[in-house]
């Protein structure tokens, strides 16, 4: 679209582009949708599968809202990670790996109740610190010796495709033994007994509330701290940044860090959270969705919060149609979250635009 | 572009820039690979405790790969598709392209071939085979050209949206496999079984399929076109290889057709009789076929196209600086999709060969997984984008592939140590500085000419 263009259809249609005009063609397509649902289902999506849709929702979205927050840091500060997918993979093997062994450890001496809890929280970390350590490599590679960045996070996903493999097949494969499992509900006390809000909002694993947290924390400190508007500055124009003091390179790290730590916490959502196992490749290109999400909102985290939660949507949708409709052929809505987030990408890409200097190496 | 800068920056002492090109050539890949296969020996021997099963795996490993029974032929079959995959990733990043979905595209292209190389049995060879070809690259330039036209027209970056595109190959292979493609006479989920004739003949069926004089025909084609593509290369390449005005026999516009014609000729005349009376591949269970010699005919196609013609140019110019290939008047939006388009056809190729000619059961089970995705991007990049050099380059990366089941059988470590080892090739390989700063080496004068291969979202 060229700029007469964009002149004039920004003078055409004085309603496009304000926030509740978008809530309320969010909220039209959300009751568009459940109509298109019951005619596909035939009419059975209650309250209780309203619900249960929503919830699944929530679940699925975090860590795609993880991963979309992952790439937003990174990319803030003008380093691109095409990563993610590999963090989170290797954050996955990490912390079930953690998970089963120290709870081995740990059951005698503090029975496998506290065990169980103190084994799981312990994972995470060790997960986070696994995603970090691809990070690491990572940033080094692409702000050190100032790699193509998209080749680098290539090699970090096939690198952590190997890894996990091999760590899967030589220690988790066979003859291991028994877990803890995955993180309990944690209902949140009263607000949990609110109806419909209270069971999709209020009655999650804690990554879900991390999720939440960690979002609101990000757009906070991305737009309101000295922090975040030096990453920012990093990302857009890292020559006028440098000559106002601001060290590029440190800013570059600190937030390609801070972003794998984040994917580590999206990877220990498999694991974890949604599942007792880990498979090689579990992750399902969730983390480049995450990227779709990211860009969706426009390199900002609560609207990236937002891509997520549409893809969460659209992913729990094919769950409730597989459940209501196994005639149909699994694979067909298996495909939509991913057809989806084409259609999302091609219709918001010419609209939303990336940090200037993003996956350019600063040069001195 | 790399290379032109180096050729034109040094051609003051020959003898030397010779010398230090061959150097420059191969000796970082070789250092890569060198660098990654320690830091794999490191791996093993951690986690294994023992040095001994580090020279176990790799004996096994080189075992594999060369000298058990069929070794090499089973080597060669591995870089076969290897070798098309790889081109097609290197045609994208000539263009400035990142075509990470080649898996998908090997995906659509097998299916493809599959559906055309099952529907009749009637069809002679001479038609059904290159149909079938022609259906599989079809289906990969169709693939890849969608999230080519929409990185064209809405700047969606190809990145996420060729990987997009190879999770829905993957349901959509699985969906048409389990539903209307299924074999209904096969007790395991797979289609129907391609005709003889949409076969890619084995090495050791070739002396049994030219008996048949359309079979025969087929090859003389296919050789006499080869003969007069390489000719024609050669006589231009020689000095006055583009007069025009010379006449005769030998003059550049005549020899080609003379060799083509020739050769075609006594392939169709003399070959069945003399594979009939001697012929060295004589082993019934050797799977090598004749996309060996496709493979090598498409690599030197392909840096025909890319160096040699129109279109090659502007697709190099859109990869090299999209503004001044704008300026120049080149259509970007046009060779984004046309260079996505042939990526994506020699990909299919690649999944096509897969059906016709590796698979036990001539057809494509479900759960079929190739996992040659991303090995080919290192292929290419180790390579260098160079066809000639993806040529090596598959062969090493296809002896690896075919070596890890025997080391893994020999010494327990499991496979995947091979997926590391390749991932820390590419990292090296597209990260001189990197092996530069581990050997203490000196950058070269043009480090700069090691541009980035790709672009940003932006782009």
């Amino acid at each position: 679209m060229t700029t007469a263009t964009r002149t004039l259809s920004n003078q055409t249609s004085r309603w496009r582009g304000r926030w509740w005009v978008n809530a309320l063609f969010g909220l039209f397509a959300l009751v568009f949708g459940w109509f298109l649902l019951n005619v596909i289902i035939g009419g059975q999506c209650d309250a209780k599968c309203v619900e249960g849709t929503l919830s699944q929702t929530l679940r699925v979205a975090t860590p795609i809202a993880f991963a979309a927050l992952c790439g937003l840091i990174c990319e803030r500060s003008g380093i691109v990670n095409i990563g993610i997918e590999g963090q989170m993979l290797m954050a996955a093997m990490v912390c079930y790996g953690v998970n089963l062994f120290s709870f081995q450890a740990m059951q005698g001496p503090l029975g496998p109740e506290t065990a169980g809890q103190v084994s799981r929280w312990l994972a995470m970390g060790a997960g986070m610190l696994g995603a970090l350590a691809l990070g690491m490599l990572h940033s080094v590679v692409s702000i050190k010796f100032k790699t193509d960045q998209i080749i680098s996070g290539t090699v970090v996903n096939m690198l952590s495709l190997g890894i996990t493999g091999y760590m899967y097949r030589q220690f988790l494969a066979e003859n291991i033994p028994a877990g803890p499992g995955t993180f309990p509900t944690m209902p949140i006390p009263g607000l949990s007994q609110i109806p419909i809000i209270g069971s999709v909002l209020f009655q999650q694993k804690p990554l879900v509330y991390i999720m939440l947290i960690v979002v609101i924390v990000a757009q906070f400190s991305l737009f309101y701290t000295r922090w975040g508007l030096r990453t920012r500055a990093v990302g857009e124009h890292p020559r006028a940044a440098d000559t106002l003091g601001v060290n590029v390179y440190r800013t570059r790290y600190t937030a390609v860090w801070i972003g794998s730590l984040i994917a580590g916490l999206g990877g220990a959502w498999f694991t974890l959270e949604a599942v007792d196992v880990f498979n090689p490749g579990m992750t399902n290109g969730l983390g480049f969705i995450g990227l779709a999400a990211m860009i969706f909102g426009k390199w900002m985290p609560f609207g990236a919060l937002l891509g997520a939660l549409i893809f969460g949507l659209g992913s729990s949708v094919t769950t409730t149609i597989s459940i209501f409709r196994p005639d149909i052929p699994s694979q067909i809505p298996q495909m939509l979250p991913y057809i989806l987030t084409m259609a999302v990408l091609a219709g918001v890409m010419g609209r939303a635009t990336p940090p200037a200097a993003d996956g350019q190496p600063y040069e001195k | 572009m790399a290379n032109a800068v180096t050729t034109s920056g040094s051609e003051d002492s020959p003898q030397k820039s010779r010398l230090q090109g061959l150097g420059q050539m191969f000796g970082l890949p070789l250092l890569a690979l060198f660098t990654a296969f320690l830091f794999g020996a490191l791996l093993i021997w951690i986690t294994s405790g023992s040095l001994n099963t580090v020279f176990e795996a790799y004996r096994g490993l080189i075992r594999g790969a060369f000298f058990k029974e069929r070794g090499l032929s089973e080597t060669l079959v591995a870089t076969i598709p290897y070798v098309f995959l790889a081109l097609g990733v290197a045609v994208g990043f000539k263009s400035g392209l990142f075509n990470i979905g080649v898996e998908g595209q090997f995906y659509i292209g097998a299916v493809s071939a599959a559906w055309v190389g099952q529907l009749t049995n009637s069809l002679p060879a001479f038609i059904h085979l290159p149909l079938a070809l022609a259906a599989g690259a079809l289906g990969g330039a169709v693939w890849a050209a969608i999230p080519g036209y929409l990185k064209a027209k809405t700047g969606a970056h190809e990145v996420i949206n060729t990987i997009m595109m190879n999770y829905i190959a993957f349901r959509l292979t699985e969906l048409l496999i389990s539903g209307p493609l299924r074999d209904p006479n096969a007790s395991a989920v797979q289609t129907s079984r391609v005709s003889p004739n949409a076969e890619l003949w084995t090495l050791y069926a070739i002396p049994e399929r030219l008996q048949n004089p359309l079979n025969a025909l087929l090859a003389a084609v296919a050789l006499g076109v080869s003969a007069w593509f390489i000719t024609h290369l050669i006589v231009r390449s020689r000095p006055g290889g583009t007069d025009t005005t010379r006449r005769g026999l030998r003059s550049p516009q005549t020899l080609p057709w003379i060799i083509g014609g020739v050769v075609a000729l006594l392939t169709f005349f003399l070959l069945p009789p003399l594979t009939q009376a001697w012929w060295p591949f004589q082993d019934p269970y050797d799977r090598l076929h004749i996309g060996l010699f496709m493979a090598v005919m498409t690599a030197i196609g392909v840096w025909w196209l890319l160096q040699q013609t129109t279109l090659g140019f502007s697709l190099r110019t859109v990869g090299a600086n999209p503004s001044a290939a704008k300026y120049a008047g080149i259509n970007i939006s046009r060779n984004i999709v046309t260079a996505m388009a042939i990526s994506g056809a020699l990909a299919g190729l690649a999944g096509t060969i897969e059906v016709l000619g590796v698979s036990i059961c001539r057809c494509l089970p479900l759960f079929f997984s190739s996992g040659y995705g991303f090995d080919s991007i290192a292929i290419a990049l180790l390579g260098k984008n160079n066809p000639f050099g993806i040529l090596i380059s598959a062969f090493l990366f296809g002896a690896m592939r075919n070596g890890a089941d025997t080391m893994e059988l020999y010494s327990g470590v499991s496979k995947y140590v091979i997926t590391i080892i390749q991932a820390l090739v590419l990292l090296f390989v597209a990260a001189p500085p990197i092996i530069r700063w581990m050997y203490r080496i000196k950058p070269p004068e043009d480090a700069a000419a090691e541009a980035p291969l790709t672009r940003g979202w932006g782009g």
